[in-house]
């Protein structure tokens, strides 16, 4: 656990209220693993979003409702690019382990790029569908893909604004191999954005 | 600490600091537990005088003091707010957050912004859902049921926005548990050696990060058809109403265990001290803890049996009862517990008592409910309110009213009226009966739940209903007067005044700011022999295990149990 450099830093150690008496340093690991109970519970999120999807697909007689288009192509796209996301990112993990400074902000700033052009891809793929009048409003059909993909992007605008965060300590050369919790999270953070990603967009290839 | 006399009192957490501000910006888990108590009893007393005013009406069939839409606003309010405002986060994030750094001699838990942050959402969503109370209060009952609730013209909105806020609230709590108790525990505190109400706040705490997200999409989900104007719920557009009520019982099934399993934790505590007697079946409890949250997850089902198909209806009925397993071991242990203890029968080992003689109750009758052909029969009647509030109220705030008072001392420094205190347990015991007695009986024969007015042949009961409730009434006040009376006047409070062996009696009442002097070293908690009773104080002061015992309770000395897994 130690070595993911999620060691004492100031995320963990509670600031002092009244001298050091009130200093409690957690153990190695703590950061992480509320990270990780975290990202379980926003994975219920997700499961419970697919869950209704499901019963709301299964129920329907004809799944695209006629005269209704089918998934964008450009779905693949946005794959791509989001796994780019994960690439990135564990290679800026790797990088700071090493203590490589340059590859560390080099490839966080790949991960940003990257995650900004899944945001616009999506919101092209919204446009494309509102222009061939399907919106979250017209039919289930509609407002499950906006709901299924909205929550994702949200997660991912969710996600965007600490990496930029991150991004900067890096520049400012905040981090090192012993120390860099907000490189660790960041990956976890993105793994399992891809990773939801990936189970959506094979359910709604399913469905289908 | 019997030396404190001579020279100037200690600064203890209260105290500490000055202010409304140092309060509101604590990260102290202490003043967060305290604030979370006050947050919560606010919410029970709004809501109580709600039950009061639904009690009122139905004194007298037809109209009694409201008109009908009104007596719908009231009775979903009364449990929208007891609910999600009150019982859930009741034990855990009021009394929990107050004990649990304690028991593990812990300076704080994990995560104390995030603690903080989970008070002011709670407030957050406590504004919504009280502002929807003025703006066209809800009237749609307590589970927000489609497709009436995507109709109505109430402020649903509102209430549900609030809903979802408050299990965010309940989630970071939920996180922070987990955590502290992974990676705070002492030097000695194995999995085996935590005290069981930790066991029931981790268990909680499980099903709280992983059954409330659910809650928070279906809250969103409804707020989107109304405003969207998509049925995904509503059938005249295309939707299935009962796809809403799976998404509710996944969460609100698992939420009764929520409400119950930090309640039996307390029930643990309070009945091995008060008997002076070590736990029976220490780890058949634990682990039935870990067990009945597993099994919450696949229960939801039984909400809706008058609703679903027959096979289905089977299988749920048969996961039902399965549940009452893991309750009934723990029953029989606390049992075993109690025989030939030398039991004290003070105000919480009185709290504790009806504890077990009114879960019990509830869980038989569940029982009853959980059988498809009684069950069509008993469905939205009396009977299933006078279950749930045997479960929740003779459950969950009984045993949160025996916490109360056990650890009063502990986090006020103050000893409260005993002979007071035994009088208000009474009159809520006793009234809790009248009140819920008589709604079982009017079940059975066919009184519909959530209804405005009645036949004659009814009205004994409701007229018995509504004394019960207004017995419990004035027990609630009586305890409010002393127990705020103690606060100002009532006996200073000693270290460990009913000889707990866990670690929370080791500091100062009320404790330092930061807990301990110095980190107590973990002894088995249910180890009596650990303390000695001082007859000039009154306190137990501690001395330590006997030599002997040391070698087989300090197994697992170096291993943090789990540790080496996460
Ligand atoms: C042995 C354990 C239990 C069993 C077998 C059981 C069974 C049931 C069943 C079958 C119903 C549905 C009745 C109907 O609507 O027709 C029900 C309702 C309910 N139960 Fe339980 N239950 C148990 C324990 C609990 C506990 C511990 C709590 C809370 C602390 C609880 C809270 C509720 C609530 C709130 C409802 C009604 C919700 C509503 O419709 O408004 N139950 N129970
Ligand atoms: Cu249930």
């Amino acid at each position: 656990m130690t070595a993911s450099g999620d060691g004492p830093d100031p995320f963990t150690v509670i600031r002092s209220q009244s001298g050091p008496d009130r200093d409690q340093v957690n153990p190695p690991g703590t950061g992480t693993l509320g990270f990780a109970v975290l990202l379980a519970s926003l994975s219920v999120l997700f499961v419970a979003s697919v869950a209704g999807y499901l019963y709301v697909r299964i129920n329907a007689s004809q799944w695209p409702p006629a005269g209704m288009p089918g998934l964008p192509m450009s779905l693949w796209l946005s794959t791509a690019v989001l796994l780019g996301c994960s690439v990135f990112i564990h290679r800026a993990l790797k990088a700071i382990q090493k203590d490589d400074q340059k590859g560390l902000r080099r490839n966080l700033q790949w991960t940003l790029v990257l995650g900004s052009l899944f945001l616009v891809l999506q919101t092209l793929n919204y446009v494309g569908l509102a222009q061939s009048n399907l919106t979250a409003k017209t039919n289930l059909y509609g407002f499950t893909f906006y709901l299924l993909t909205g929550l994702h992007a949200a997660h991912v605008i969710g996600g965007l604004i600490p990496l930029i965060i991150v991004t900067h300590r890096a520049r400012r050369g905040r981090y090192s191999s012993f120390f860099h919790p907000g490189v660790t999270y960041s990956a976890m953070y993105w793994h399992f954005l891809d990773g939801a990603w990936v189970v959506l967009f094979a359910v709604l290839l399913i469905g289908s | 600490m019997s030396s404190a006399t001579d020279h100037a009192e200690e600064s203890n957490y209260l105290n500490a600091k000055p202010g409304l501000m140092s309060w509101l910006t604590t990260l102290d888990h202490k003043r967060i537990g305290v604030m979370y108590l006050i947050s919560i009893l606010t919410a029970f007393f709004i809501a109580g005088m709600l039950a009061m005013l639904v009690r009122t009406e139905l004194l007298t069939p037809g109209r009694t003091i409201v008109d009908p839409d009104t007596y719908n606003q009231f009775f979903t309010l009364h449990g929208a707010i007891m609910v999600f405002m009150f019982i859930i986060p009741g034990i855990p994030a009021a009394l929990g957050n107050f004990v649990l750094p304690l028991m593990l001699g812990a300076k704080d838990v994990a995560f104390p912004r995030l603690n903080l942050m989970s008070w002011y959402l709670w407030v957050f969503g406590g504004v919504f859902a009280v502002v929807s109370m003025v703006t066209g209060a809800v009237d749609t009952g307590w589970t927000f049921y489609t497709p009436y609730s995507t109709d109505t013209s109430t402020s649903v909105i509102n209430m549900t926005l609030g809903v979802f806020i408050l299990g965010f609230a309940s989630i970071f709590t939920g996180i922070n548990f987990v955590v502290t108790i992974h990676k705070l525990r002492p030097a000695g505190m194995t999995w085996w050696r935590m005290p069981l109400m930790l066991w029931g706040l981790y268990a909680t705490a499980i099903i709280q990060v992983l059954a409330t997200p659910v809650i928070g999409i279906t809250m969103l989900l409804l707020i989107a058809e109304r405003t969207l104007g998509v049925g995904i719920f509503d059938p005249a557009l295309g939707g299935d109403p009962l796809l809403y009520q799976h998404f509710f019982w996944f969460y609100s099934h698992p939420a009764v265990y929520i409400m119950i399993l930090p309640a039996m934790g307390v029930i643990s505590e309070l009945i091995s001290v008060h008997s002076r007697k070590t736990i029976f079946g220490y780890q058949a409890i634990a682990l039935s803890s870990v067990a009945i949250a597993a099994f919450s997850f696949i229960v939801w089902g039984h909400h809706m049996f008058t609703a679903m198909s027959p096979m289905a209806n089977m299988v749920f009925s048969a996961l039902t009862f399965s549940v009452s397993i893991p309750s009934a071991v723990k029953t029989f242990n606390w049992l075993a517990t109690l025989y030939r203890g030398h039991i004290r029968l003070n105000t919480p080992m009185l709290y504790a008592l009806s504890f077990l003689f009114l879960f019990g109750i509830g869980g038989l009758t569940g029982l009853f409910l959980g059988t498809l052909a009684v069950d069509v029969h008993l469905h939205d009647t009396y009977f299933v309110v006078a279950h749930f509030h045997y479960v929740m109220f003779g459950g969950t705030v009984i045993a949160f009213l025996g916490g109360l008072h056990h650890w009063w001392p502990k986090m006020f420094g103050r000893m409260y009226n005993e002979g007071l205190a035994k009088l208000a347990c009474f009159l809520i015991f006793i009234g809790f009966n009248i009140t819920f007695m008589s709604q079982f009986i009017m079940g059975s024969l066919g009184m519909p739940r959530r209804y405005y007015d009645y036949i004659d042949a009814y009205g004994s009961y409701h007229v018995w209903s509504s004394i019960g409730a207004y017995i419990m009434a004035v027990g609630f006040f009586l305890t409010a007067g002393y127990l705020i009376h103690s606060l100002i006047a009532g006996k200073k409070a000693v270290e460990n005044p009913w000889g707990a062996a866990t670690l929370e009696w080791r500091t100062a009442s009320p404790p330092i700011e930061h807990n301990f002097h110095e980190t107590p070293d973990a002894n088995y908690p249910y180890d009596y022999s650990v303390n000695r009773f001082n007859p000039d104080t009154g306190n137990y002061d501690h001395i330590g295990a006997p030599a002997q015992e040391d070698d087989d309770r300090a197994v697992g000395f170096h291993g943090h149990g789990l540790e080496s897994t996460t």
